[in-house]
């Protein structure tokens, strides 16, 4: 195919054989190019030139505003000793992974349910995706009051006051706050595309794995993980991605609170960037997250696809 | 690393059967041997309740007045309060914020679905250039940008062009997505057979015609899953409101929320009747359009 | 070296961009640009107190109808530190401004955002105490003279607030010394009266008694020389030295709290002292008038912190609330001056201190007369006022996450180990950056 392709500028009024009508595609290029440049051109001014801005601030003193001056490497050399920073990666990942990996679990077996013969199924899945349509920095809103005032209540009227305290206000705790609340929102997502990967598997194979007698779990493991194998690394991969960029629940639950121990990366650098002054040496922060968070999700896509392919 | 996603989403599902459509998901609902599962039922149900109880408890708090608040927050109102949302209505400059949300959001989902689809057809029809294949990859790698990078550049940059405005945040939000966009219109054009814009050119049509005419409608679809994403997006984005736009009267709803975080007292059923007020206009569009929103997404569950 | 600026395109671009932008959008028409609109001017005027809008849309009528050719618009923003950074960024400095002025301020005032107000007679009645307080946080330094950047529009007292009722009906006399105040949350405690509210979620509200304990029980020049040794390394003061005594009474004070007090924000804490379910409250003045709008008839009264046992060494931290500034390149400096010396008259002062309970700068102002602020008005009068020690500390240290860890957990050691380790490491990234004074 591609090799018929390659001639371009042939006059577009010549139809011929059909070989030659498939070059057809090729034969208008100048259009194509007309669709493309002023797409990149508009995406370089207002992405491309902001992402090596602000690479080369991250090389300055500079505050966001006034004057600077250049100060080579040592922003970065400075980072590696901050243990602030350091910790707000900690933070980050621990809360990534784990909101990860609950998020595609509870998605997984919601899927699952949603996709058995259970009664009012389509009213459920409505149900489960309302989550999706809501503003995350509102929903933080509105559970930072559940854990506020609710949830407290609640367990001292069980009987539990060891566990009435205001979950975010716990330096130890406070994450899992931030993760109920992510895994709230987030699993809606991942219910409707796990749904559309177990729609796609046909009932005849579990028809034929009934008569040979296996068991649900085999069922699972042996037919239904492996072909929705490609939902699972897709959804792994993004939403590690989504939740290494975790910021507005963040800014409604805990503010990065109680002291720095819900500090996220974003909120890092949105901080001691944006309000604290010190946008130079954030820069060099933000620089350090994007290299982190190419090699993740690179590493990720690999050890995700090589074990996809040992189950099949 | 991108070669491996476009392996990855080749086989879902709604591409192989793409123009055509058929609406074989349905298949295992009715079907198959024996009865309903009772048992998973009464567990899903349970379930949806993680989902409904924290509605209902914006719900009720919205009703009440503030001396109602103690406990455990679920009881229902003894008294209702319906100025709440009047005072939210006033409070947040309400009509203006919606207005402004809503103008956005419409203006950001039809602008990226006119652009980013032709971009997405250029390159998908041209995936042997190195050029076309180039900007494919260059446009992909974005979705790895975290924001913070580029925030404050843009944010001097949308200044200085005078795009510190609503028609600025259309653009950001269309050239933003473009992105992931283009990640899901290519796959999805590579399934739409060659030979079929071939007899509108034989006809001597252009290949803009032959877009708008043929590729565009057969890419419904993919339009209604790209146009969900944006419109969720803009609606409830808060940060890139925060730093771009500079005129107070542009305020969208989530920054309108912020008003309730101030360090001065709190009427927590005002803000709750407030956020309420916030999610419902999409909640409801949702309910209404659920069962295309949910296939739309579905469809393009590459994602 | 050059500023970042001339990387984007040059100017009459801009303006033909925003022309077709405003061409576009019917939407911008709402934003209220009157540019061309006859020989009105329009100043934009950034105010940074939600709840003073009312306040201060009652002065901006009184001066439009003064001065009809000039109109004020009032932009109130929710998240002024944001907003204000973002504003500098776009290179969009509005013609007047509020602020607080904290360390955000001078941090700005040494890069220059801000006119030179020093001229204007208004400044010249202005006491110098609290001038001193604003100047003492950065200014844009001239080769000749130190700049007045901002003027102050209304002062804050720091203090501990209690309720006069509980305080009579426990027998209980207002403490003047640490040892007394140390009995008397003894006191209620065994009483079975809760000392203080504490408001822990909220990690700011651990700062009004560290400043007071640090501020008052810090050595002479403790910050000054804290700044030059970062460079010399010399190691003569420290936080773990210096402050020790500071923060084993702020974990003091913090072991008196109710249950639960780090899950309860500043609003809870605001309403139940309204509601007097505690005898004292850690706040200063800025909090009695959202104290009273959750009960106009509180009962407050207001003592400063008895830091040490000698009563004659009490001080009160006082700080600039709301300070005015005009933007250094506002192409409207006759009409913004005009405005600002509208602001400072003494009775839009006065009227605004008594609003919002807070006490005017003024040389020749009257005594606030507001009885719960009566135990600090003495002292704030007698210019016996010290400045809040964490504008000293540049933004880029977690001051209050540092503080709110400490009340949590007592950890005196810890904290003061991480401030200085805070302290140092913004010292070593910013050596170069601080050439202002």
């Amino acid at each position: 195919m591609t090799a018929t392709m390659t001639r371009a500028k042939t006059p577009a009024a010549a139809p011929g054989t059909p070989a030659r009508v498939r070059s057809n595609i090729a034969r208008t290029p100048r259009t194509f190019y007309w669709m493309v440049v002023p797409a990149v051109v508009i995406f370089f001014a207002l992405h491309t030139i902001p992402v090596l801005s602000g690479m080369f601030f991250s090389l300055t003193n500079y505050a966001g505003y006034g004057t600077w001056d250049l100060v080579g490497f040592s922003n970065y050399i400075n980072l590696f000793q901050d243990d602030r920073v350091l910790n707000s990666y900690g933070f980050t990942f621990g809360f990534a992974i784990v909101s990860t990996i609950l998020v595609n679990v509870i998605a997984l077996a919601i899927a699952l349910g949603l996709n058995s013969k259970i009664k009012f199924q389509a009213a459920f899945r409505g149900v489960f995706f309302i989550p999706y349509v809501l503003a995350i920095l509102i929903i933080g809103y509105v559970f930072n009051y559940l854990f506020a005032n609710s949830f407290p209540a609640i367990f001292t009227a069980l009987g539990l006051p060891g566990l009435s305290g205001n979950l975010l206000a716990s330096p130890d705790f406070a994450w899992v706050g931030i993760v109920i609340t992510t895994v709230w929102q987030a699993a809606a997502f991942n219910v409707i595309l796990y749904l559309a990967g177990l729609q796609t598997i046909s009932a005849d194979l579990y028809e034929a794995a009934a008569i040979d007698g296996a068991s649900g779990w085999r069922r699972f493991r042996s037919i239904t993980f492996p072909l929705i194998g490609a939902y699972f690394t897709i959804n792994m991969v993004l939403s590690f991605k989504s939740f290494l960029q975790v910021f507005d629940q963040i800014v409604a639950l805990t503010a990065g609170g109680p002291g720095t121990s819900t500090e996220s990366i974003a909120l890092v650098i949105f901080r001691g960037g944006f309000q604290g002054g010190e946008y130079g040496y954030q820069m060099a922060n933000a620089v350090v997250y994007l290299f982190v968070i190419i090699i993740v999700s690179f590493l990720q896509l690999r050890i995700l696809q090589r074990r996809e392919a040992s189950f099949s | 690393m991108t070669d491996t996603l476009t392996q990855t989403t080749a086989p879902l599902p709604g591409e192989p059967d793409a123009p055509t459509r058929a609406p074989r998901t349905r298949r295992r609902l009715d079907g198959g041997n024996g009865g309903t599962n009772w048992w998973l039922t009464a567990l899903i149900a349970v379930c949806s309740l993680t989902v409904l109880i924290p509605l209902y408890f914006t719900v009720v708090t919205a009703l009440k007045t503030p001396d109602q608040l103690g406990g455990t927050g679920f009881e229902l109102p003894t008294s209702i309060r319906w100025e709440n949302f009047a005072d939210a209505y006033q409070l947040t400059n309400f009509p203006r914020a919606l207005m402004n949300t809503a103008l956005i959001t419409v203006g950001a989902v039809f602008l990226t679905l006119l652009t980013n689809s032709l971009v997405a057809y250029a390159i998908a029809r041209n995936m042997h250039k190195r050029f076309f294949k180039g900007l494919y990859f260059y446009f992909l790698a974005a979705i790895f940008v975290p924001f913070p990078i580029i925030m404050l550049p843009v944010v001097k940059e949308t200044a200085l062009l005078g795009l510190d405005t609503p028609v600025g945040l259309v653009l950001l939000y269309t050239v933003y997505g473009l992105s992931f966009n283009i990640f899901i219109f290519v796959a999805y054009i590579n399934s739409i057979p060659v030979e079929l814009e071939e007899a509108a050119r034989l006809d001597g049509a252009s290949t803009w015609t032959v877009f708008w005419k043929v590729i565009f409608p057969l890419l419904s679809p993919m339009n209604a899953t790209v146009g969900i994403l944006t419109c969720v997006w803009a609606w409830n984005d808060f940060l890139l409101p925060l730093v771009v736009l500079s005129d107070p009267s542009a305020q969208t709803l989530p920054l309108a929320q912020f008003i309730f975080q101030g360090q001065f007292n709190t009427n927590y059923p005002v803000a709750f009747a407030s956020y309420l007020m916030a999610l419902a206009p999409l909640l409801v569009v949702y309910v209404i359009a659920q069962k295309w929103v949910v296939s739309g997404v579905t469809r393009g569950s590459v994602k | 070296m050059t500023t970042p600026r001339t990387t984007f395109h040059p100017r009459p671009r801009r303006r033909r961009a925003r022309a077709m932008v405003v061409a576009a959008a019917a939407l911008v028409a709402l934003s209220g640009c009157s540019a061309g609109a006859g020989d009105v001017v329009t100043l934009n005027f950034f105010q940074f107190k939600p709840e003073a809008v009312g306040n201060f849309s009652a002065i901006i009528k009184d001066f439009e109808a003064a001065n009809p050719g000039i109109r004020v618009s009032q932009n109130s923003v929710p998240d002024p530190d944001t907003a204000i950074r973002t504003l500098l960024v776009k290179d969009k400095v509005p013609d007047v401004l509020t602020l607080n002025v904290n360390g955000n301020y001078g941090e700005l005032a040494r890069a220059c955002i801000f006119a030179d107000l020093g001229e204007n007679p208004v400044a010249e009645t202005v006491k110098p105490a609290v001038q001193d307080i604003v100047q003492s946080l950065g200014t844009c330094s001239t080769d000749s003279a130190d700049e007045v950047n901002a003027l102050p529009f209304a002062s804050n007292a720091s203090g501990i607030l209690y309720n006069p009722d509980i305080f009579a009906a426990n027998d209980v006399q207002v403490p003047t010394t640490w040892t007394e105040l140390v009995a008397a949350a003894d006191t209620f405690q065994a009483n079975g009266v809760s000392p203080f509210f504490c408001t822990m979620k909220d990690s700011w509200t651990a700062n009004p008694a560290f400043v007071n304990l640090g501020g008052t029980l810090m050595p002479d020049g403790f910050f000054d020389t804290l700044r030059e040794e970062s460079t010399s390394g010399a190691g003569t003061v420290s936080f773990a030295e210096d402050f020790a005594e500071a923060a084993d009474k702020e974990a003091t004070l913090f072991e008196y709290c109710q249950d639960n007090f780090a899950s309860r924000d500043y609003n809870a804490g605001n309403k139940a002292f309204a509601d007097g379910e505690s005898a004292m409250y850690l706040q200063g003045s800025y909090a009695i008038p959202a104290i009273r709008a959750n009960n106009p008839d509180a009962a407050i009264g207001s003592f400063p912190y008895p830091v040490t046992d000698d009563a004659d060494a009490r001080v009160v931290v006082s700080g600039v609330d709301v300070g005015i500034m005009i933007g250094r390149d506002t192409p409207h400096a006759a009409e913004a001056q005009k405005f600002v010396d509208y602001l400072m008259s003494p009775e839009v002062v006065t009227a605004y201190s008594e609003a919002q309970s807070t006490f005017s700068p003024l040389k020749d102002a009257a005594p606030n007369s507001d009885p719960a602020l009566a135990g600090l008005e003495p002292y704030f009068s007698a210019g016996t006022i010290i400045g809040f020690i964490d504008h000293q500390i540049p933004a880029a240290v977690p001051l209050v996450n540092l503080l709110q860890t400490l009340v949590i957990t007592g950890d005196t050691e810890t904290f003061l180990a991480d401030l200085d380790s805070e302290w140092g490491k913004v010292a070593a990234r910013t050596t170069t950056q601080r050439q202002g004074k």
